[in-house]
């Protein structure tokens, strides 16, 4: 298991948002992780990922316990997130954003940058080339230049995810990957995630998109009022009533959502 | 009269030194500093310090401004990792005051040097080469140096990966987090480095006009280096010094014409209204300032290359 | 003693006053007003203006003045969030810090320009202090504490006994929650600043009987009005007021008590007497700023962590 959440609970004041959750997610697998408005998700997600601290229990990842790390030690061992709110630097360009993501840079450091310029510039150049690699794969290299901000909802979550990908993480949280993207772009999305996949790319992926979940996910994790309310293979899980009564009470759906928010922007 | 321009042009160089290190600091780190005048007060009496009490040469004294300047911006920048911004910005602001305070009351060797007498007699680098003339253009030539050299290396640690994380941080601290980025040691650098330039700025004024006392450095200061870097526009050199420019010229447009004493005060007062209202104007109308940020361009890919092989490898 | 606590109380209510106020915005509207002290500037200066201009006896002159002076600089704190701050509500926590910098210097310049640089004193007659004790208490003092307890008190029963305390509790608390339950936010915001500044101006007008007026009143102030609004938990109008009587007994206390023991603990003298020196008593407040951010941001009462 390279991502073992075990017993994970977290108080705010008086307040339960999570209460002993257990969570497993495989290498080379696409784990979902759903569950109504409210239910902790979002919670759950900033724990694995080093945002927040639990109350108790521990995050095995890799082998190593992870839980309290600060958020960039834990994404430097591998485990990289994004945001539902896409927050890449709006105010730099797409080529800056990726060259932002590439890892272990030795000019990030200011007196290895003035010590050795050599080895920053072979860098920069490699990492380049990587980041067009990327950019082209998700569409976006004609886009190099054009500041963040100026994309469309879904080329930002594009950019999210190759920007990610340019520190080579052995796990990717997706927060929300297609949410208030336009319908023509979430099948592009939905494709590159496949692909990535196939080349061995593991990923935990939190949705409120149903058939985005069916399409990409081997196996799925509900979480309802900061419990676990089940955990298989994605057909199984949501076809029980337990969890259709969860989203109803909660004034969900869980049948494929049509494009409820529509992008503003082009594209 | 040309000895007066020259004076002034020495002035303005100074300042803007110390804008290039606010602009460098603001503009990079995003994180506000109300007590950039600390930096300023600190190069300068250290350096007078070494100079004028300890008898140490004179670019020694200002290779300890930079120093001390630099510790300072380490010092302040240590505490910003679980504070919040604006908690930071009143930090410092007490801070710098607190400096200001403790210089104040201190005294420094004898009976009549430090604290409020302040501190007097401080050499001027290769005074006895010249006359008094012409110590007033190789002093202003020795600013301008100062000012280049500042310009240039601040330049170019924006074109860094350094920079460029410094600027990822400042838009967006949780994205350069999840992407392993250590903010907190990123961020320290920046305001050791702009504490660096703002304290050399203070030893060079200090030697320069030859006296200080803590009247020199109250918060009037911070607020006229802020109008000058909001003016330009944050983050960049060129418009650190266009700032600079614009600002000085009004703070100093009135001194020429004369007027009668008892609205003296009054036209002082007035210049700083009219320097607020130019701020507030700018941040309003102007959001970029009159010099807006470039962005580094990539154009296309080089042809010949391209595959979409992504995975953990690397470009066929 | 007792000379202590009545110095303590009487700059607590001058804290506490402005300090009220910025913490009010803060909470409603998220972001550190540089520029809040200097209501109490203006309101010091409008007041005592009007004051030398009424043909009534001074104590009057002086009470009018100060109401009208509230009212006027309650209307300014609207037109300052109306031509300003409201344009910026969507722009980040730090252009709105630097903005309202910069009105404060703005408006604390505009007053040096009006009334000059020089110190200024509202025309109180000469009033023999009461003595008790061993301590004194000028009736200007008394007052000052008697008035600021009584609005702090008006306050309070405004905050929790109204329908507007609750319209701004609950805006402050969540504004799209409020607006959707139909509260005109936009309106509450604009009560809020007037209520802030006019608070703002009464506690500059106590500072301007108790001492002098100056230009610069407002940013000597500045540092302190933040350390009790921050002590209290910023945010949080009770805190205001807890960090205010704090840091008004710490100023006056840490220079009377001898600090010997423990200086003679850290090895730093061997002398049997310690005290601050005068000139640091100005530091007072600065020091517990820094050491509340160092150790405790939210402050005793917080509410934003």
């Amino acid at each position: 298991m390279l991502l073992k959440v075990d017993g994970i609970t977290r108080h705010f004041g008086g307040l339960v948002a999570l209460q002993d959750v257990m969570l497993t997610a495989a290498e080379g697998e696409i784990t979902g992780l759903i569950g109504p408005n409210g239910s902790g998700k979002t919670t759950l997600v900033n724990i694995i990922s080093g945002f927040l601290k639990p109350t108790s229990g521990s995050v095995i990842f890799d082998g190593t316990p992870i839980e309290g790390l600060e958020p960039h030690r834990i994404a430097q061992r591998g485990l990289c997130r994004t945001f539902q709110i896409t927050l890449n630097p709006q105010r730099m360009t797409v080529m800056e954003n990726m060259l932002l993501g590439a890892p272990r840079q030795r000019g990030e450091t200011i007196l290895q940058a003035i010590l050795h310029p050599g080895t920053v510039h072979r860098e920069e150049a490699a990492n380049l080339e990587r980041a067009w690699d990327l950019l082209e794969m998700v569409k976006l290299a004609g886009h190099a230049d054009e500041y963040a901000g100026s994309l469309s909802g879904g080329q930002k979550k594009l950019l999210a995810l190759a920007q990610v990908l340019m520190a080579q993480p052995r796990l990717i949280l997706l927060d929300e990957p297609v949410a208030g993207v336009n319908p023509r772009l979430i099948d592009d999305i939905v494709d590159v995630i496949k692909l990535l996949r196939q080349q061995g790319q593991s990923f935990l992926v939190i949705e409120h998109n149903m058939g985005v979940i069916r399409a990409l996910c081997d196996t799925v994790c509900v979480l309802d009022m900061g419990r676990v309310l089940a955990e298989g293979p994605v057909e199984a899980v949501l076809a029980r009533e337990d969890v259709l009564r969860a989203y109803i009470a909660a004034g969900g759906q869980l049948e494929d959502e049509p494009a409820s928010q529509t992008d503003l922007s082009t594209g | 009269m040309l000895d007066f321009l020259i004076y002034l042009l020495t002035v303005v160089g100074i300042y803007g030194m110390v804008s290039l290190s606010l602009s460098f600091q603001f503009g990079r780190t995003g994180l506000v500093n109300f007590g950039q005048v600390a930096f300023f007060m600190v190069g300068a009496y250290f350096s007078s310090i070494a100079t004028a009490i300890l008898g140490l040469p004179v670019g020694l004294g200002f290779i300890i401004a930079i120093i001390a300047g630099g510790l300072l911006g380490a010092l302040m920048a240590l505490p910003i990792g679980d504070l919040r911004q604006d908690y930071w910005a009143i930090a410092t602001l007490a801070a710098a005051e607190l400096i200001r305070i403790v210089f104040l009351n201190v005294n420094l060797g004898s009976d009549y040097v430090g604290a409020a007498y302040g501190i007097t007699n401080i050499p001027g680098p290769f005074r006895e080469y010249f006359t008094t003339t012409t110590y007033g253009y190789f002093y202003l030539g020795l600013v301008a140096v100062c000012v280049v050299a500042a310009f240039l290396i601040l330049s170019w640690v924006g074109r860094t990966p350094y920079g460029r994380l410094l600027k990822g941080i400042r838009e967006s601290d949780e994205v350069a987090r999840a992407l392993g980025k250590d903010v907190r040691v990123a961020r320290i650098h920046a305001l050791s480095i702009g504490g660096a330039v703002a304290g050399a700025a203070g030893s060079l004024y200090a030697h320069f006009v030859g006296f200080i006392d803590p009247q020199f450095f109250m918060p009037i200061e911070t607020f006229l280096i802020w109008a000058m870097i909001i003016m330009g526009g944050p983050g960049n050199p060129v418009g650190a010094l266009v700032g600079t420019l614009v600002v000085q010229v009004i703070y100093n447009s009135t001194r020429f014409i004369q007027f009668a004493s008892e609205y003296a005060s009054t036209m002082a007062a007035l210049r700083m209204v009219l320097i607020g209202v130019l701020i507030l104007l700018v941040i309003l109308y102007l959001p970029q300032g009159l010099v807006p940020e470039r962005r580094r361009r990539y154009g296309a890919r080089p042809s010949g290359k391209g595959s979409a092989n992504t995975g953990g490898g690397h470009a066929a | 003693m007792i000379q202590v606590i009545i110095d303590s109380l009487i700059r607590a209510s001058e804290l506490a006053l402005i300090g009220v106020g910025l913490t009010m915005v803060y909470d409603i509207l998220r972001f550190a007003s540089f520029a809040h002290v200097q209501f109490g500037t203006i309101g010091a200066f409008v007041a005592l203006s009007i004051s030398l201009l009424l043909p009534v006896p001074p104590v009057l002159a002086i009470a009018v003045g100060a109401v009208a002076a509230c009212a006027i600089t309650g209307l300014l704190g609207i037109l300052c969030d109306r031509l300003i701050f409201a344009r910026l509500r969507d722009r980040a926590a730090a252009i709105l810090m630097i903005a309202s910098f910069g009105l404060g210097m703005v408006m604390q310049y505009g007053v040096q320009a009006i009334w000059g640089a020089g110190p200024r004193s509202f025309p109180l007659p000469l009033t023999r202090p009461w003595v008790f004790f061993d301590a004194r208490l000028s009736p200007t003092g008394a007052a000052v504490i008697v008035v600021a307890v009584l609005i702090m008190l008006a306050f309070h029963l405004v905050l929790t006994r109204t329908h507007l305390g609750v319209a701004m509790r609950a805006t402050a608390d969540n504004q799209p929650l409020a607006e959707s339950s139909g509260i005109f936010t936009e309106r509450i915001i604009r009560i809020v600043w007037f209520i802030g500044a006019a608070l703002g101006a009464l506690g500059g007008i106590m500072l301007g009987l108790v001492a002098q007026l100056q230009a610069n009143m407002g940013f000597e102030i500045m540092v302190a009005v933040f350390a009790a609004a921050i002590l209290g938990g910023i945010g949080n109008v009770y805190g205001a007021v807890l960090g205010a009587a704090v840091v008004g007994f710490a100023e006056n206390i840490g220079l009377v008590i001898n600090w010997a023991p423990i200086a003679n603990l850290l090895g730093l003298t061997s002398s049997s007497h310690v005290y601050i020196p005068v000139g640091f008593k100005m530091g007072i407040p600065f020091t517990i700023l820094i050491l509340i951010l160092l150790f405790r941001p939210r402050g005793l009462l917080g509410r934003h962590a």
